[in-house]
């Protein structure tokens, strides 16, 4: 079954595209079929919902809605990426 | 010989330039992605990827204008107000920026001034966010565009260059503090263009116990708010608003809310090829840098959008964003209609919450006096900005009278006052920046040492070794 996973950033665009394909390049190494929907912060509490994940490249403290969330930060600065990518791995897979 | 070769070389720039950007910028970038390192085949779909970009943001605000333009006509005619720079926003901006005939040679001048200040330990940050340029770029282009002046179009995105690090510098004890992310600064214009009214302003409020105590704050902004901060929702209500007072009839009305809609979901879209196209060279150039200063302890340049989900910034955004359209109508003077870059509004304000602490009150009266500096910056660079998407081959298609503006650019004050400086009386305009800029930088780094708990961090790193 296709993952879906919501990545989402200040506007939607830049440090969420540089997430985004980060995780989808990872995810296809690893085997894991998945797609990536790239957003604005604010329009996550009304879109996580029918998510598998959220990813956000900076502080996030709203309604997940019980969805896995996964701190993106990592992804960016390249301190941490690894854990950060196997805690996304483990979301999705259990 | 040499003549020939160089008539030759003009020649073919000049074919390249006349092929229009969705032909050049797929050649510029390629040469760009090659000179950073990247394969030719990386390199080229790099480039295609930006031309794509701009092509697809080329439809959008075609269908933007023809959409809006006449409704916006209408709507100052019946109503006087007189609102027709339309904002077309920053993602739109960026692409005209990329697009221009001499952003190669600014990308590697404010690449080559971040390195520089870092080799000459001017500047704690490493920024080889190449995306991010665009904000220091525009300024470049716009003064070439007026001065036909290559020196003063660089000249000008290197000056807008230093202030950007240094003012990241200055930010991030702050940044670490408020947001909790050490190790990193925000060399992000959009973001930190503000503190240039915040810190005199937050200053003057601060001698006023009735703000400095402030304890002011509002439950429930993102219940009752929330839809100010989605883009789908926000274009349909401007759009109707807009349709009805240009008087149109109900199925016009519903037509345009949905085109204004399309509009705000879309350009993002059609913006995030050109992130997408750059990320190879940016990884490049960090790999590169990374290298060449191991050793030290820099902060790592981010996109201020690491920091714009806090809490205090939303809340603030979302108070600021329905006062940023009251404002376009009553502030005398003001022409920018608000649309676009009413998404970004958290970026105008994530410093301003760190600097005073969230404190909600303070920050939304300097929200205010940010809002209004915007609208009017905006409004005075709207004619230069206008021409420049024209040259570059976006339509207009209104019958020549609706402009451009957004609230980046030259509406944000660093940028504004650098353009300003460059364009007006540059014998007087430049020296005078240059002076200020000294001594700001002086009373920042060696007055307040501002930067001290860096400094040691990286003496001690030196000694170390």
């Amino acid at each position: 079954m296709v993952k879906h996973i919501l990545v989402a950033c200040g506007n939607g665009i830049a440090t969420s595209t540089v997430v985004a394909t980060k995780i989808r390049q990872y995810l296809a190494k690893e085997g894991i079929d998945a797609d990536t929907t790239q957003t604005r912060l604010t329009e996550v509490p009304g879109k996580v919902a029918s998510y598998d994940a959220l990813v956000t490249t900076g502080q996030f403290f709203g309604e997940t809605s019980g969805v896995p969330y996964i701190a993106g930060m990592p992804l960016l600065t390249g301190i941490g990426t690894d854990a950060a990518l196997q805690q996304l791995k483990d979301a999705l897979t259990n | 010989m040499w003549t020939e070769i160089a008539n030759g070389f003009m020649a073919g720039f000049q074919f390249i330039i006349n092929c229009g950007p969705t032909v050049m910028l797929p050649i510029i970038i390629t040469i760009v992605g090659l000179i950073f390192g990247l394969k030719l085949t990386q390199s080229f779909k790099s480039g295609l990827t930006l031309g794509i970009g701009f092509a697809g943001i080329k439809l959008v605000l075609d269908f933007m204008t023809t959409n809006v333009g006449p409704a916006a006509k209408a709507m100052v005619e019946r109503t006087g107000v007189r609102l027709d720079a339309l904002d077309v926003g920053w993602g739109s901006i960026a692409a005209i920026t990329w697009a221009s005939p001499i952003i190669a040679f600014l990308i590697f001048a404010i690449l080559a001034v971040n390195i520089v200040l870092l080799i000459l330990k001017a500047t704690h940050t490493l920024d080889v966010d190449i995306w991010n340029y665009h904000h220091m770029a525009i300024v470049g282009i716009m003064v070439y565009f007026v001065t036909h002046n290559v020196f003063l179009g660089v000249g000008s995105a290197i000056v807008m260059a230093i202030l950007t690090f240094k003012m990241s510098d200055w930010s991030q004890p702050m940044v670490e503090k408020f947001f909790g992310i050490p190790g990193v600064s925000l060399p992000t214009v959009s973001a930190l263009s503000s503190l240039v009214i915040a810190v005199p302003v937050n200053w003057l409020l601060d001698k006023i116990p009735f703000f400095k105590n402030s304890k002011f704050s509002v439950k429930d902004a993102q219940k009752y708010l929330g839809f100010f901060g989605d883009s789908m929702i926000m274009g349909l209500l401007i759009g109707i608003v807009i349709g009805i007072l240009a008087g149109y009839d109900l199925q016009q009305v519903l037509g345009l809310g949905v085109s204004m809609s399309a509009v705000l979901v879309l350009i993002p879209r059609m913006t995030a090829m050109f992130m997408e196209g750059l990320m190879p060279i940016s990884e490049s150039a960090q790999k590169w840098s990374e290298s060449k200063f191991k050793g030290r302890k820099l902060f790592i340049g981010l996109d201020a959008a690491v920091v714009v989900g806090n809490p205090d910034v939303i809340t603030t955004a979302l108070i600021i964003i329905p006062i940023t359209i009251a404002m376009a109508v009553v502030l005398p003077g003001n022409r920018v209609l608000p649309f676009a870059d009413l998404a970004v509004v958290p970026f105008r304000v994530a410093m301003v919450v760190a600097l005073t602490n969230g404190n909600l009150l303070k920050n939304l009266i300097i929200g205010v006096v940010v809002t209004a500096s915007l609208l009017w910056c905006g409004s005075a660079t709207s004619p230069v900005l206008t021409a420049i998407a024209k040259s570059v081959g976006i339509k207009l298609s209104t019958g020549g009278s609706l402009l451009i503006s957004s609230f980046a650019a030259t509406s944000m004050i660093q940028s504004y006052i650098v353009y300003f400086a460059f364009t007006w009386k540059p014998v007087i305009g430049i020296p005078v920046l240059l002076i200020a800029l000294a001594g700001i930088w002086y009373f920042f780094d060696h007055v307040k040492r501002i930067n001290k708990a860096a400094e040691a961090a990286e003496a001690a790193m030196a000694e170390g070794k």
